[in-house]
């Protein structure tokens, strides 16, 4: 397999955008929307599906596609576990966006075992849309907030999210950091005096600040708006609860720095948050300049 | 039941407020020489207690500090209510989260700074005894090796990270790594030291694997279902009661009930005050301001009156042994300076960084003369060997800013 095209291949444009599927009672609307992105994105749209392959599966499929408006399906089967081989597949067909349809909450024991969607956020070498409404007919999304943390990758992530609200004509883009405020109640409960308290705080939200004016300096174009805002709480928690309170469509996040594991789910933090109550889409940006090995 | 009377409440609100209102100058006076308010607060202990107070003018002394009748029980008791509370803020910063996210070299640097002091300072306390003074067999020596081991381990994390804060090294590699490799060394060393006082505390033929187990069991349960249930709760009690009165009575409330937990199953009450630190600090559902409020409550009022009363209960001039100090001081340095500088370069940071994360985990502060008291009342270790961690915790934690200084690379 000739996977040196994807080393150091930038997150956008989309050229290949699969969608895992399986057939579930949303499968439909799942299959309507990817093909509503790969038309909007101008890329070659697969269909994976883990599984034996036969005759009714491919004839279900082929009438699903008709009805979402996808003609000519290219569908990958593959047997073996599900999240790895979809990812294999994504690694081997150069994928650059990975479609799944994902609940918005799991059950407890559900969350702890880890789902076909959560796992593949988890572990992901290429950006993953999860749609927690996919629906067959099309809802532009009209708020997008993006994880302004620090980071090497967040500037990719920020013009990838720029990338996409120009595609879908998005006209304001909201970039969101964290400011988590862990060790200042020990360091300001000693022997801090009110005014240099404050001084320590306005410090940290205008730090914060000015990361974010750096970051939107470099991403900022003519058709998109971007917008500063800083939140107060933990990382990835904040983030998921301001896109709640603010009924985004979309949440754009760095994928993870190494493969999440169990322990990560129990001492939950960053990515894990969100994904164990989705508060809206979220789009997985990998770069893959940045991205471990 | 006999309550204090009207002279002896007089007394005991007497010697608080003394204790109170000069740790607080003390503290602002050391505060022009960048000194750690503890210091102030122990040396106010030291000038009120029988080193100074009760050498010049006895009467005052034993006016202010009884030793007998109703007001030294209700002083123990506020002292124990301080050490409770004074635990679960230390919990309230561990966040366990933090070493997962800081990866391979927060777990190293925490292992080999948690397992290299450890050893030094068992091997040493088991092989060489004498050298502290003590000639003890058995049960005794192997307590005592196993508490200097677990002393030589810990950390002190406000002292840390107000270093590290001061030298705008928190948010950087090393700073994280140093206070996720702290929290973690925190985390077990007290939990191994729990085991120890209750060891102490019991016959010879107490069943040690059933008190490990409590406290596994009670660790897990708390960091996870227990976890789980604050985090859906606080949301309620912050929004429906009253601000900030309900949170205050509910986590303080939650404190205390785990520290009576563990206490009534013959682990020392700070390890259920610092668990159950750990399980609602790490809620992602309270309030900054309210952990700032459980802070500023605790380290105002209940800090002071503890490291006060330290310097009240001993004579820090007469027991100062400068053999023990000198062992405890160089075990302390080589020990976690040692480990954290392995762990740091295994994990994969230059020499120098290693080094500076090495000095900067040797800030031992408030917590190792905690851990120093609690094992002095329960009889494991003698007066002069106290002191001796006193004044390593003093040294260390007054050092480690400056020779992190020497070394960190950003």
């Amino acid at each position: 397999m000739d996977t040196s095209k994807l080393k150091g291949r930038p997150p956008f444009p989309f050229e290949t955008i699969a969608v895992a599927i399986a057939f579930s009672p949303r499968l439909e609307a799942l299959l309507s929307e990817s093909h509503h992105l790969a038309k909007t994105f101008g890329a070659r749209l697969i269909l994976i599906h883990v599984g034996t392959a036969n005759a009714s599966k491919a004839d279900k499929i082929q009438k699903v596609c008709a009805k979402a408006g996808i003609t000519n399906p290219e569908v990958i089967w593959k047997e073996g576990t599900p999240a790895t081989t979809i990812l294999q597949v994504c690694k081997e067909n150069t994928v650059d966006l990975l479609v799944i349809g994902a609940l918005k909450k799991e059950s407890l024991l559900r969350f702890y075992i880890g789902s076909l969607a959560r796992t593949i956020c988890r572990k992901a070498k290429c950006s993953v849309l999860l749609l927690t409404r996919p629906s067959s007919i099309r809802r532009k999304p009209e708020r997008i907030v993006v994880n302004g943390v620090e980071h090497p990758k967040t500037t990719e992530s920020l013009k990838t999210a720029v990338y996409f609200a120009e595609k879908y004509d998005v006209k304001e883009v909201k970039v969101v950091k964290e400011l988590d405020m862990t060790g200042m109640a020990m360091t300001l409960a000693d022997d801090t005096t009110a005014s240099h308290a404050n001084k320590m705080k306005k410090e940290i939200t205008s730090e914060a600040e000015g990361y974010l004016e750096s970051i939107i300096h470099q991403c900022q174009t003519r058709q998109v708006q971007l917008t500063e805002k800083t939140v107060k709480g933990k990382p990835g928690f904040a983030i998921g609860k301001y896109a709640r309170d603010k009924k985004a469509d979309l949440l754009v996040l760095n994928s993870p720095d190494k493969s999440l594991g169990l322990l990560d789910r129990i001492f939950t933090h960053d990515l894990e948050f969100i994904l164990e109550d989705l508060p809206c889409d979220i789009l997985l940006v990998h770069s893959r300049n940045h991205s471990e090995k | 039941m006999n309550g204090l009377n009207s002279t002896e409440l007089i007394v005991l609100l007497l010697s608080i407020s003394v204790m109170l209102i000069s740790s607080r100058v003390l503290a602002e006076l050391g505060k022009r020489w960048k000194l750690p308010v503890v210091m102030g607060e122990l040396f106010v202990g030291i000038l009120l207690g029988p080193t100074v107070l009760g050498l010049i003018s006895p009467e005052t002394f034993s006016f202010l500090f009884p030793p007998t009748g109703n007001v030294p029980i209700a002083m123990d008791g506020i002292f124990k209510l301080s050490v409770v509370m004074l635990l679960f803020v230390a919990g309230m910063e561990v966040q366990l989260p933090l070493v997962l996210k800081q990866g391979k070299v927060a777990i190293s640097t925490s292992f080999f700074s948690m397992i290299i002091p450890f050893a030094t300072g068992f091997a040493v306390a088991w092989y060489f005894p004498e050298l502290f003074g003590i000639n003890a067999e058995g049960k005794i020596r192997l307590l005592f090796a196993l508490f200097l081991g677990t002393a030589l381990s810990i950390s002190a994390l406000p002292v840390i990270v107000r270093i590290l804060m001061d030298m705008n090294l928190f948010k950087t590699n090393v700073g994280m790594v140093i206070v996720a490799s702290a929290m973690f060394n925190d985390l077990f060393g007290w939990l191994i030291f729990s085991v120890v006082l209750s060891m102490a505390g019991q016959p010879d033929n107490m069943n040690i694997g059933y008190t490990i187990l409590w406290v596994l069991g009670f660790g897990i349960f708390m960091l996870t279902i227990g976890k789980k249930i604050i985090d859906r709760i606080l949301p309620w009690v912050q929004n429906k009661l009253s601000w900030p009165g309900g949170v205050l009575s509910g986590t303080l409330g939650l404190c205390l009930l785990c520290a009576a937990f563990t206490e009534s199953i013959h682990i020392h009450a700070i390890l259920g005050a610092f668990i159950a630190g750990i399980a609602i600090g790490d809620s992602v559902q309270l309030h900054e301001r309210a952990r700032e409020i459980i802070h500023q409550f605790v380290t105002n009022f209940f800090a002071p009156l503890f490291f006060v009363s330290i310097g009240l209960k001993l004579d820090f001039v007469e027991n100062f042994n400068p053999v023990i100090v000198g062992v405890v001081l160089l075990l302390s340095f080589a020990g976690k300076v040692l480990g954290a500088y392995i762990g740091a370069r295994l994990g994969g940071m230059g020499t120098s960084n290693s080094l500076a994360v090495g000095f900067g985990m040797n800030a031992r502060g408030a917590m190792e003369i905690i851990l120093g008291t609690l094992a002095y009342q329960a009889g494991l270790i003698s007066q002069p060997i106290f002191v001796a961690l006193v004044v390593m915790a003093l040294v260390t934690s007054l050092s480690s800013g400056p020779l992190m200084r020497k070394f960190v690379k950003t």
